[in-house]
């Protein structure tokens, strides 16, 4: 049903997206550039946020090359933020996906921002590297493939990149929404 | 308020947000909103394989307090 393009595991080159001509400088830094996703992104959200009368307030950070954006709230009622992030993340998912579309109908470039609503993806990040460690010590002491369970296109890179560090390999296998990683067992010596 | 979020939502990716209309309509199985955009936008708001209009639907369905509310995007030229 999906054949969306994993834009996480395919860097998409912003040479292939189209550029508007604009007045100013020729070439923006790169940071420059982040900088303005991750205001654009701010504007789109605050305004979402004041629409849905939820409080929040958006943080900006730029994170390996890509806009990082997160909708934060000091309210006590965190749960008020939970509606954002939806079961399994899906909520979150779609909204990137807009705040993403926002981003490049203003640029006219593709964007690689992510999006997190109350640390949920980065305590979903402290979980997956658990799980990530775990296959990597099946996988070495079994000296078998493992794999795991069906994740999404954030959770996979997440393991990937454990994965990568542990100087093991990791494919992902299957089809959306059933697309997993399987960690391949070391080569033997 | 749902159709002031989907609205503000459609305009801030497509290419002609003053075209953007959202109007609301109330059936006897729930909330339906109707999304009419620029004919040259229609492609932005359904995404490849329907994706930006599944995402709509998901961001939307959140933020509703009261249960399933259908999004329909409506293809003015065939109209």
């Amino acid at each position: 049903m999906t054949n969306e393009t994993n834009q996480i595991e395919t860097a998409v080159s912003p040479a292939d997206a189209v550029v508007e001509t604009q007045p100013g400088p020729d070439e923006v830094a790169p940071s420059n550039r982040l900088e303005e996703e991750g205001e654009i992104a701010a504007d789109y959200l605050e305004e979402l946020l004041d629409i849905a009368d939820l409080d929040g307030d958006i943080d900006i950070d730029v994170d390996h090359g890509r806009a990082a954006v997160e909708i934060v709230t000091e309210s006590e009622d965190a749960r008020s933020l939970n509606r954002l992030i939806g079961a399994d993340g899906e909520v979150l998912d779609a909204l990137q996906e807009l705040t993403r579309l926002a981003v490049q109908a203003k640029t006219g470039e593709r964007s690689r921002l992510m999006l997190d609503v109350a640390g949920h993806r980065q305590a979903r990040k402290v979980e997956l590297t658990a799980i990530a460690q775990e296959a990597i010590d099946r996988a070495r002491a079994e000296g078998a493939d493992v794999s795991l369970p069906a994740m999404n296109p954030f959770e996979r890179k997440v393991i990937h990149d454990t994965v990568a560090s542990a100087s093991l390999v990791s494919d992902s296998e299957g089809v959306e929404p059933k697309r997993h990683v399987v960690v391949r067992a070391p080569a033997q010596a | 308020m749902l159709a002031d979020a989907l609205e503000h939502l459609v305009r801030g990716i497509v290419d002609h947000p003053d075209d953007v209309e959202v109007t609301s309509r109330t059936l006897r199985r729930g909330d339906l909103l109707e999304v009419r955009v620029n004919p040259s936008d229609l492609g932005r708001v359904i995404g490849r394989s329907g994706r930006t209009a599944r995402a709509l639907r998901t961001v939307i369905g959140a933020l509703s307090a009261s249960g399933a509310v259908r999004v329909d995007v409506v293809d003015v030229d065939r109209r």
